[in-house]
């Protein structure tokens, strides 16, 4: 049993402060190969049933170890179709690598470096293999956004030989991929490289195009769609509800990311869009988000960045590899506290903020610890630039425009077991129907309402 | 891709632009808004739809040369394409049988209010518009603006009749004869502090004051947050809530003008755009 787990090469901490490319640069053929070669095929395929989408996951490592790439490739899209995107950015050590029976040993099969391995290999060596394509249908869908679960509705759908037209609202496709996650963590000409694959299929995407705006839901039906899916994400920021969040340099992590990330503020003055960055930052929020956006103000320049969470380490729920790099870029972490006030430094600047200590009290309907206030606990610090990265719920836009889709109390859209909504010819998935959760689930999702929108279009 | 079909400079520093966008055109309403994108590099610049043709398939918006970004656009020449164009976005100004209205525009307002003027005039309502404009020579869109009112009142500079220095002036008049000559409502689009000073004016009379708000803006579809603002104590996005708002209602103008400046830089001071107790200079 080789418990040597492979680490991957990444850029040195002082080092990637000062640029958005990518932290971690992927293995090597030969390290593919010895990390592969750690996999017991074991007979009980834990790995496979700890992965949202279940993967085949010994199959594409048993082709890795006979050296077949190409061959891996293939049994990875099978059922992801953006393996590139979830090798990098999949929470593995909750889903395949904690369930891979060598974590019993706690050196799990590092399944997503390998995942990532095999998409860079096919996009830089291989020939990129398009599928083959189904006679036309004479079927018409409509897929409305072009996160991961539009773009895997989209594909699926046009595989089986329906036309299909993707509505974006951005001027770019590719949802939180494009506008959220970082450049450092997932390149964006990756993503643009799935975008092509499934504009390649056949698929008309159509930019600039809000539905509930450009057409409503009905007008899609009335016009000539067969069938809808919706997958518009839950975009809608959260804010604290404390005195002062609308002071100037508090942003929502929404609009610094996308200032960040979409609109390349980065590179600004080259790109025309610019993002201002105070000395000393407080992020608020412990997901994914957060991380993402104390990593970005590292990058563009604040000297001190600050996250603030109100439980403890433990309970965050963003991916351990990310705390971890952002640990080694120097960014400070305050548990257990939560901000009461923003103060303003006179002229509607954020100056500092108020905080207040909390403890951890019982567990929740999700099992994590509560966080309860300790009275008297309160204290202050100085920042002037604040991130609020609380979550996302979904934007109500479509919703108000479809009175007769059947939402939640949190405004997340209601499915059957197979992506199914409320209204006839409808489906859905994604963050529009989790309220938020990970690439892979959306995807997994998109699967499963391809295959039931299938099944109903060929009827 | 995104065709401009005319481009024409109203007066120095102030275009219009026509714009062929045939899922724009079809939805657009008054006082909504469009986002463009020059090129690939460009960034999201928020205009008020000035006018749309259905048959034509355009739309229309008048802009001020401010920064970079519309100088930028200043450059381009009918034939050329803009990038991107999404909208119409936000909710359309609240059109109803409201009386008498006083419409006050100032820079592009003078132009994007047209649109809200033919509206409330085919409803039955009397108009009449205040155009404020530093001087005579830079007041552009007048004819547009007399056709769409009943009645037009130049606050331009203190030379020549009928003209006073800012719109205020003509506006206390009409308010002082209030008793006599009602006004219903007030329509503003203008600068932040125009808007603001005018919404202050018109509290004691309790006449409703709508203003035309434009924060910051990224997105313009409420995923950003950046164009939040305080109205009634309520957290509101101006891109989908507005950008017509109550302007009784706003809280927090202070914090609305600071956040509106975050990026801009002494260009903007040489302009002349400062005002008196604006908090950021
Ligand atoms: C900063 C950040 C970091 C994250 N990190 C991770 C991570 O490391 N790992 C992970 O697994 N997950 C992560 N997530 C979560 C993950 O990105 C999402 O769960 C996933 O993108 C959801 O996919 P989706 O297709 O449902 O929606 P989205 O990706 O949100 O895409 C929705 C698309 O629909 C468009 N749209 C919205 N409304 C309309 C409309 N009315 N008309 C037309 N188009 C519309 C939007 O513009 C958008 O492009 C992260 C999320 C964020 C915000
Ligand atoms: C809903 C809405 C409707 C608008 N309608 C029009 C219109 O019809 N015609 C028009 O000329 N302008 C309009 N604006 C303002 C216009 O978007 C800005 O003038 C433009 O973005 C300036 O870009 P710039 O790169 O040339 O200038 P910059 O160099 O970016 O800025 C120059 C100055 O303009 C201010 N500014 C920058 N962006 C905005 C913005 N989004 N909103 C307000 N001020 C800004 C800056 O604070 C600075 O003072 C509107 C803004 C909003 C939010
Ligand atoms: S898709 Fe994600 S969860 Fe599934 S095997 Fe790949 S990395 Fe693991
Ligand atoms: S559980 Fe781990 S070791 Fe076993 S087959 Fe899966 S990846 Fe290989
Ligand atoms: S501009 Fe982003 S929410 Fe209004």
């Amino acid at each position: 049993l080789n418990l040597n787990r492979l680490e991957m090469p990444k850029q040195s901490p002082g080092e990637r402060r000062r640029n958005f490319s990518e932290v971690a640069t992927g293995y090597t053929y030969e390290m593919a190969m010895e990390e592969a070669s750690r996999c017991i095929q074991c007979k009980k395929r834990n790995c496979r049933e700890g992965c949202p989408v279940n993967v085949d996951i010994p199959d594409f490592i048993r082709l890795l170890q006979q050296g077949n790439v190409e061959g891996a490739s293939r049994v990875l899209k099978a059922k992801t179709s953006l393996p590139g995107i979830c090798g990098r950015v999949c929470p593995q050590e909750s889903q395949c690598e904690h369930a891979c029976t060598l974590n019993k040993k706690g050196a799990p099969i590092a399944i997503g470096r390998l995942e990532r391995f095999i998409a860079d290999w096919e996009r830089t060596e291989g020939t990129v293999t398009t599928p083959e394509i189904a006679p036309s249908t004479g079927k018409r869908v409509a897929v409305v956004g072009s996160g991961p679960s539009g773009l895997t509705v989209a594909s699926d759908l046009a595989i089986r030989g329906h036309a299909v037209t993707m509505f974006e609202a951005l001027h770019v496709a590719g949802g939180v991929l494009m506008y959220g996650i970082p450049e450092f963590r997932l390149p964006k000409d990756i993503v643009q490289r799935e975008v092509r694959y499934v504009a390649s299929l056949g698929v008309d995407i159509r930019l600039d195009t809000v539905i509930g705006i450009n057409y409503s839901l009905d007008e899609l039906l009335n016009a000539d769609y067969h069938a809808v899916y919706l997958a518009t994400g839950a975009g809608l920021p959260q804010f604290l509800g404390v005195p002062g969040e609308n002071l100037n340099m508090v942003y929502s992590a929404n609009e610094f990311l996308t200032r960040t990330n979409l609109m390349k503020a980065y590179l600004h003055p080259e790109y025309a869009t610019p993002v201002k960055m105070g000395k000393r930052v407080a992020v608020i929020g412990g997901g994914n988000v957060a991380m993402d956006s104390a990593r970005c103000a590292v990058r563009l320049g604040a000297r001190e960045v600050y996250v603030i969470y109100r439980r403890t380490r433990r309970e965050m729920p963003a991916r351990l590899e990310e705390v971890e790099n952002a640990e080694e870029e120097g960014i400070h972490f305050h548990f257990l506290c939560t901000p009461t006030a923003f103060i303003s430094d006179g002229r509607n600047n954020v100056a500092a903020m108020e905080l207040l200590r909390m403890k951890l009290g019982e567990p929740d309907a999700g099992g994590r610890r509560r966080p309860v206030p300790i009275p008297g606990s309160e204290y202050a610090m100085d920042i002037d630039t604040v991130v609020v990265s609380l979550g996302t719920s979904p934007n109500p836009l479509i919703a108000s425009t479809t009175p007769d889709l059947e939402t939640t109390r949190r405004g997340t859209v209601t499915i059957d077991d197979k992506g199914k909504t409320s209204k006839a010819l409808v489906w859905a998935g994604g963050d529009i129907v989790s309220g938020g959760a990970t690439v892979i689930s959306a995807m997994g999702e998109g699967r499963r309402a391809a295959t039931a929108m299938h099944e109903y279009l060929s009827r | 891709m995104f065709p401009i079909v005319l481009h024409e400079e109203l007066s120095p520093g102030v275009h219009r632009m026509s714009v062929k966008a045939p899922e724009v055109a079809r939805k657009c309403g008054p006082g909504q808004f469009v986002i463009v994108i020059i090129d690939e590099k460009g960034e999201r610049i928020p205009f008020t739809v000035s006018g749309w043709d259905t048959a034509a398939k355009t739309v229309d918006f008048v802009y001020v040369e401010v920064g970079k970004s519309t100088r930028q656009l200043a450059g381009l020449k009918p034939g050329d394409n803009l990038a991107h164009l999404v909208g119409p976005l936000g909710r359309a100004a609240e059109i109803d049988r409201f009386g008498h209205v006083v419409a006050v525009a100032s820079g592009y307002g003078i132009a994007a209010i047209v649109p809200v003027l033919d509206a409330l005039r085919a409803k039955g309502n009397r108009v009449t518009t205040i155009l404020q404009a530093p001087d005579v020579e830079r007041i552009f869109g007048r004819s547009a603006l007399e056709r769409s009112s009943d009645r037009l009142i130049l606050a331009a500079g203190e030379n020549g009749p009928d003209m006073t220095a800012s719109a205020t002036f003509p506006l206390r008049r009409l308010l002082a004869d209030h008793r006599g000559s009602p006004v219903d409502r007030v329509i503003v689009m203008g600068s932040i502090c125009l808007m603001r000073i005018i919404s202050e004016m018109t509290r004691p009379y309790g006449v409703r004051t709508m203003v035309h708000l434009t924060p910051l803006m990224v997105d313009g579809t409420g995923m950003c947050g950046a164009c939040r603002l305080s109205v009634d104590g309520n957290n509101r996005f101006a891109c989908v809530h507005g950008p017509e708002f109550d302007g009784h209602k706003v809280t927090g103008w202070d914090v609305l003008m600071a956040r509106r400046c975050t990026y801009s830089d002494e260009s903007v001071l040489r302009q002349g755009f400062q005002c008196r107790g604006c908090s950021q200079w």
